[in-house]
């Protein structure tokens, strides 16, 4: 029975967790051409114990299955270039988070003088100019609002890794009934009913809780048929995780497009069609991921959604 | 009279705009930057005339000492410090708006990208701290 050696696996194949602790090697049979890569997860913190794939054990290759992974000795793990690239990664991340979150924030200004004033001039002039400048005066001011909209949301998406861990845990109840309520125009409007199983208490943000559970739904009352939208929220334990399920009777998702639709600003009808920018599921994704979760739509075109993600059930609460 | 401090000539105007529709008629007196506005409430040099404003509406990134070393200035001066002071900034930085309370600012509010949400934003300021809440008497 062969052995794989951590400090021997070749550099190329790691990747950083989000939280930075967890150093993720993807394992490539040697001489494979990158099928069936197996995530092994490691601690940064605990390198003498044996890591865990990230996948049940019943989907190991069999490949790997036979061998056992010895990581070597922390001071020789120090060394390798596995995690020279491990936390060259981890500082490349947490640049381009930031880079993304202070570009946003700081294009807000001129692009706040370019929404406001384009609105003052269409409010101040339309009329008294010729109908060529008025139609010109709408594209101009659309164009500007439509800005602003995408760097909000941009701002939205490149906060979400800015928060520190939770101190409590929070009630899934009561973030629920909250998003009710941010919710209840669109709610009275189309009708929806949505029901909810019992919610968990659980290691996450409330805000990143509420953002996931309010996008889902306001997605499922958006994307509706001619009928009024049926919506059910539930949440069931599976192992170390919540396993939440956000099921709706709305329009569905053709199977072509369901890893397409998580990406941001990818919007998969016209804006005359349904509005929004496209970033409320790539926030959800980057909040699942946030807590090592993952996020996933079972879905046919014409025969509604369901949108499932994973949180945490037990995390270390800090400070 | 609304002491306005803003180094962005543009989003002076804005305000100016949005308060001139309201019923309240409030007088309105621009300056461009910090040092500006610690001389116009000192009443120094060019300014020896001037009223006491009954609300301070600053920004807080200005050349010239930013609206963090004013509020410094203003809120540790048992002269002046009772004056409102409301922070009206762009940034969502966490550490500004924190930093912002901290220095004794009476309240922060961000500027809304959209006219109608800045009009808004300017006659609610404007309403509550100039209609709401009862200010102390000129020189108390």
């Amino acid at each position: 029975m062969g052995s794989v050696e951590v400090c021997n696996l070749k550099a190329d194949n790691v990747s950083v967790g989000k939280q930075e602790k967890k150093l993720h090697l993807l394992l490539l049979e040697e001489g494979s051409r990158g099928e069936d890569p197996v995530v092994w997860e490691m601690d940064f913190d605990r390198l003498s114990l044996p890591g865990r794939p990230t996948s049940g054990a019943e989907r190991l290759p069999s490949w790997l299955a036979a061998r056992e992974i010895c990581p070597c000795g922390p001071r020789r793990f120090a060394e390798s270039e596995v995690l020279k690239k491990a936390e060259a990664l981890a500082r490349s991340n947490r640049e381009l988070e930031q880079f993304a979150y202070v570009t946003s924030h700081d294009l807000q200004e001129p692009l706040r003088m370019v929404a406001a004033y384009s609105q003052l001039l269409a409010e101040r002039y339309r009329g008294q100019l010729d109908e060529k400048a008025d139609t010109y005066l709408s594209f101009l001011t659309e164009g500007a609002l439509r800005m602003e909209g995408l760097i909000q949301d941009l701002l939205s998406l490149s906060r979400v890794d800015s928060v520190k861990a939770p101190a409590t845990n929070v009630d899934g109840n009561a973030v629920f009934a909250d998003v009710l309520k941010n919710l209840a125009a669109a709610i009275g409007e189309s009708g929806a009913l949505i029901n909810c199983g019992t919610l968990p208490m659980l290691p996450v943000h409330r805000s990143h809780l509420a953002q996931l559970l309010q996008n889902l739904i306001a997605n499922a009352i958006k994307f509706r048929q001619q009928k009024p939208p049926v919506v059910s929220v539930q949440a069931e334990r599976t192992g170390p995780q919540w396993l939440f399920s956000v099921s709706d009777n709305g329009i569905g998702i053709p199977k072509e497009h369901v890893q397409m639709i998580f990406g941001v600003f990818r919007r998969l009808h016209g804006r005359s069609a349904y509005p929004g920018n496209g970033i409320g599921l790539a926030v959800c994704k980057k909040i699942a991921e946030h807590y090592g979760g993952s996020i996933w739509v079972e879905s046919d075109a014409g025969g509604g959604s369901s949108f499932k993600f994973t949180l945490p059930a037990e995390g270390v609460p800090t400070d | 009279m609304v002491l306005v401090v803003d180094d962005n000539p543009a989003d002076i105007t804005l305000l100016r705009e949005g308060l001139a529709e309201s019923a309240r008629n409030s007088r309105v007196v621009s300056v461009s930057d910090g040092e500006q506005a610690l001389a116009f409430l000192r009443r120094d040099g060019i300014y020896g005339n001037e009223d006491r404003p009954d609300l301070v509406i600053m920004d807080l990134n200005m050349p010239n000492k930013d609206g963090r070393a004013v509020l410094a200035e203003v809120k540790s001066d048992p002269a002046l410090r009772s004056i409102p002071i409301v922070i009206f900034t762009s940034s969502l930085y966490g550490a500004d708006i924190a930093r912002s309370y901290q220095l004794g600012a009476n309240c922060y509010v961000r500027k809304p990208g959209d006219l109608k949400g800045f009009v808004l934003a300017a006659r609610s300021i404007e309403d509550f701290w100039l209609g709401q809440v009862s200010l102390p008497d000129q020189g108390e």
